[in-house]
């Protein structure tokens, strides 16, 4: 365990961590202790400015005790031994506890994983880093004299962690990074911008991109100035991965994180094994996805990552859970109690949500559309679990007439549904499949990196 | 351990300038379902922040200046973090600037001395007084509600001469209404951010939302007109002034930072409007001195006082908002942080905005317009068609237009209310916007 990458300090706390599940344990049913670090550092270089922005560190240690019934949390900042066991002894004595049978605390398994990384952020230095910016910065510049700006933006994301409980002695050290491009342009009807951006589990190697791909951005941007508004109405659309992943992400997603069925708020607690889209609609959430951004190698409750199938040839099978809601429930684990920092409660959440691919290539599936829209870009997209409604925001879509992509660009757009409707609207599934990495809340915080996507999906919607 | 800082960073002869932040934070947290405590946490954390300016030449070997900065938790390695942050200053090179210096500092109340007194016991009454609230509506259930309450204190010195305290509180609670039964069943899900257990109006808050949730059991679908729409409370505080916690359009567009790039239109002495003006005119402050405003504090994180700036006048920019750097790189005064959105009240009684026929939208499932064009397509989670006595609720249907334009032709309220970063017209009629059903 000496080249676990972990913070010395974490390192020294975790022979005690034995002692102190012990401990939680000679009072309440079920005890664990998680050591957590995360860090994150932004670089940005646009036309005017350079900044390396550190964000505030979250590292403490987060003490839990549980009977079955309620979770009590001691979350204390820092990794000071004698505050922790000080937090120890204030946490059992403040606690009550209801014996509630046991509490499973999974298989025994000791382990300490690392982020594979060809280009780890921490030894690249930051002139190198910014240098690579700046370059970008010039690469963008050049394509066209009506940029305003080009705003570079790398952040590095990195999470630390020790999970122990009485079964469970484990570590992680992962490392997310994520670049955007952003270009703004100016025309006559004001200011405008596009973006792409890449990211990953990963180090700095999965950071690239091609003129071409910097070409296209521009292109979009510019394209915005003269961008119509599209006539509000009932459209056939293709979605790019990056759509068909947040209107998963908004349906299948929230609406089945199984918090969400304890607080009464999911639709879906009622259709467990009914259909819910049409045959070709497969779900997934995997936070195991080999450098997806939203992975990692256990969740913040210990259990080890793996694949979960929400939906299943159109029928919905089970949700995401997290020890508490899985207990409550009596349901099988699923790998996703994940909180923000140490500060925050663990919640069911999503990792990498995305829909399963299907056979048909994406030219067949264009051909098949006499009119419609291809949107190939969201800015955002928001839950209705319990009425099933669905908003997801697409910065521009692009006509396709008689079976054929046109430029004819519309902006921006707003797709709307009811949830069964628009995933039993399905009608083709092509074979590629694409991933867009972000950040997603719960109502307005507990923000956590996921990713959602998919292939191309034809289906029918409302636009607007 | 912030002398044992201020030391190592005296003693480092690259540094222009220097401010600490030292911030701890104790926090208390309860999650009730609707028979049942899920979980009791409590939180405490303390760190150090250290910024750090150098100078340097930059590639072209012109003077530029830059940041860096450092996150020390209590007892860290002082030196080290110190060494990496003035590396990363020397790296990062803009046009020469530098702190501010020191100012007098305004009395801004931002702490609630009742949650003060007694986290745990308050977060635990607020839930109590929820449930109480909750049985004078029977037709509703209260299925699961949140609420956090934390304390955080700051105290930032500066190489100029810097030295100020700040003591702030937050208080956060959200929670589920459900009415109806099997498939027909449908919920409100409310979220307030507040600094003050008072500002949390939960009497009021509940019955609106008891209202808005047996309502919602009725609605139909979404009409499609173009026509006046009416809005109130919190909903038009978050389309003026977003979300509690992001920015708003305003916010964006009037930013020094954006003037600097070239990224907004907005010019001193014009209209912030792309058309014109046919509604009331629009008079608007960012004000971070609003008594326990969410983005209200005494200093901002680089120790700019807090102010009470008259953004726009008449329709017309007056100001930018500008952190010291960019106040400097544009010449004009250093605004610090933007702060509470404040609008003038209007001229027409609420009840005078409301008498003809028109759409009302209660609830947005969320209002996100475009953050620099201000384009919008929003759904609405629950609206009305009021025609006199008679009020229809409906669900549904696109809210389609462009912020700006949307502000241009308005009519605000007489009364007004304040709204966690908001303080302005209660209420307000947009006059002309599309609703797509």
């Amino acid at each position: 365990m000496k080249n676990n990458n972990l913070k010395p300090e974490m390192n020294q706390l975790r022979p005690l961590l034995g002692d102190v599940v012990a401990t939680l344990e000679s009072k309440a049913p079920y005890g664990a202790v998680v050591l957590t670090s995360r860090e994150t550092v932004r670089y940005l270089v646009d036309n005017n400015q350079e900044r390396v922005i550190v964000g505030d560190p979250t590292a403490g240690a987060i003490l839990t005790t549980f009977d079955g019934h309620t979770m009590n949390e001691k979350a204390i900042g820092g990794f000071d031994k004698n505050e922790l066991l000080q937090g120890v002894k204030d946490l059992i004595k403040n606690s009550s506890f209801t014996k509630n049978g046991s509490i499973d605390p999974g298989l025994e398994r000791k382990h300490d994983y690392q982020t594979k990384m060809e280009q780890d952020p921490a030894q690249v230095p930051t002139g190198d880093k910014l240098e690579y910016l700046r370059e970008m910065n010039r690469r963008v510049n050049k394509i066209d004299s009506r940029i305003v700006n080009a705003r570079i933006t790398l952040l590095e994301y990195r999470e630390k962690s020790i999970f122990r409980n009485r079964a469970a002695d484990i570590s992680q050290d992962v490392q997310r990074v994520h670049m955007s491009i952003l270009v703004t342009v100016m025309g006559d009807k004001g200011v405008v911008f596009d973006w792409d951006s890449k990211c990953g589990t990963a180090g700095l190697e999965v950071l690239t991109f091609s003129d071409e791909e910097l070409e296209v951005i521009v292109k979009n941007a510019i394209k915005l100035l003269e961008a119509d508004r599209i006539e509000p109405g009932e459209y056939t659309v293709v979605t790019a991965g990056g759509v068909s992943g947040v209107i998963c992400h908004e349906s299948f997603g929230h609406g089945v994180e199984t918090d969400m069925f304890l607080k009464e708020r999911a639709k879906a607690a009622n259709y467990i094994d009914r259909r819910v889209g049409s045959e070709l609609v497969n779900i997934y959430d995997d936070p195991s996805m080999p450098g997806a951004f939203g992975s990692y190698f256990f969740d913040d409750e210990g259990v080890t990552a793996g694949s979960t199938q929400i939906v299943k040839d159109g029928i919905f099978k089970r949700g995401l859970t997290d020890l508490y809601s899985a207990t409550m429930l009596n349901i099988p684990r699923s790998p996703n109690g994940r909180r923000q920092d140490f500060s925050r409660k663990v919640y069911p959440r999503m990792s990498n949500t995305f829909f399963g691919s299907g056979d048909t290539p994406l030219e067949d599936l264009i051909s098949q559309v006499e009119n419609g829209i291809y949107l190939p870009k969201t800015s955002s997209g928001m839950e209705d679990p319990k009425g099933w409604g669905i908003q997801v925001t697409c910065h521009y879509g692009f006509e396709i007439k008689g079976g054929k992509m046109t430029d004819k660009m519309f902006a921006a757009i707003g797709l709307t549904g009811y949830v069964p409707d628009v995933l039993s609207s399905v009608s083709a599934v092509s074979s590629d499949f694409h991933l867009s990495g972000g950040h997603c809340g719960k109502g307005t915080k507990e923000i956590v990196p996921v990713t959602d996507g998919g292939p191309h999906l034809l289906m029918k919607v409302r636009l607007g | 351990m912030l002398e044992k800082i201020q030391k190592s960073l005296n003693s480092i002869p690259e540094i222009k300038a220097w401010n600490i932040r030292h911030e701890k934070i104790n926090g208390s947290q309860q999650y009730d379902l609707e028979k049942s405590t899920e979980a009791f946490r409590q939180v405490s954390s303390e760190q150090y922040t250290v910024d750090v300016l150098c100078d340097s030449l930059d590639g072209e070997g012109k003077p530029s200046s830059g940041v860096g900065a450092v996150s020390i938790l209590p007892g860290g390695e002082i030196n080290q973090a110190l060494r990496q942050a003035v590396l990363t200053a020397q790296l990062v090179h803009n046009e020469p600037y530098d702190f501010p210096e020191p100012a007098s500092l305004p009395n801004v109340e931002l702490a609630d001395q009742e949650y003060i007194k007694d986290p745990a016991g308050s977060i635990k009454k607020i839930l109590v007084s929820l449930k109480e609230q909750t049985v004078s509506y029977p037709h509703v259930r209260l299925t699961a509600a949140e609420c956090f309450g934390q304390e955080k204190t700051t105290h930032l010195v500066s190489s100029k001469g810097i030295d100020a305290h700040q003591n702030a509180t937050e208080i956060y609670l959200q929670w589920v209404y459900l009415a109806g039964e099997g498939e027909d069943e449908v919920e409100t899900f409310a979220e307030i951010y507040q600094r003050r257990i008072a500002d949390l109006n939960l009497e009021e808050e509940a019955a609106r939302r008891a209202q808005y949730t047996s309502d919602l059991l009725l609605a139909e679908g979404s009409p499609s007109q173009t026509g006046p729409v009416f809005v109130q409370g919190g909903s038009l505080a978050t389309m003026v002034a977003g979300e509690v916690l992001s920015g708003s359009l305003i916010q964006t567009l009037s930013s020094g930072a954006m003037k600097y790039s070239g990224e907004t239109p907005w010019e001193i002495g014009k209209s912030i409007f792309r058309s014109d003006v046919k509604g009331d005119s629009f008079n608007l402050w960012a004000n971070r001195q609003l008594p326990y405003g969410m983005q209200s504090n005494t200093f901002d994180a680089e120790g700019i006082p807090a102010q009470r700036i008259r953004l726009i006048l008449d329709n017309k920019l007056e100001a930018f908002i500008a952190d010291q750097r960019f106040a400097s790189y544009l010449d004009i005064p250093a605004t610090g942080e933007f702060g509470n959105i404040e609008l003038s009240a209007g001229k027409t009684p609420t009840k005078e905005l409301t008498k003809d026929p028109h759409i009302e939208i209660a609830e947005f499932s969320w209002f996100n317009p475009n953050p620099i064009t201000g384009d919008f397509a929003c759904e609405i989670r629950l609206g009305y068609v009021v025609d006199g006595e008679d009020r229809k609720p409906f669900k549904g249907g696109l809210l389609l237009g462009n912020l700006l334009d949307a502000l241009a032709d308005i009519t605000w309220s007489s009364e007004t209310g304040f709204y966690s970063n908001y303080l302005g017209p209660s209420a307000a009629r947009f006059n002309h916007l599309q609703i797509a059903g």
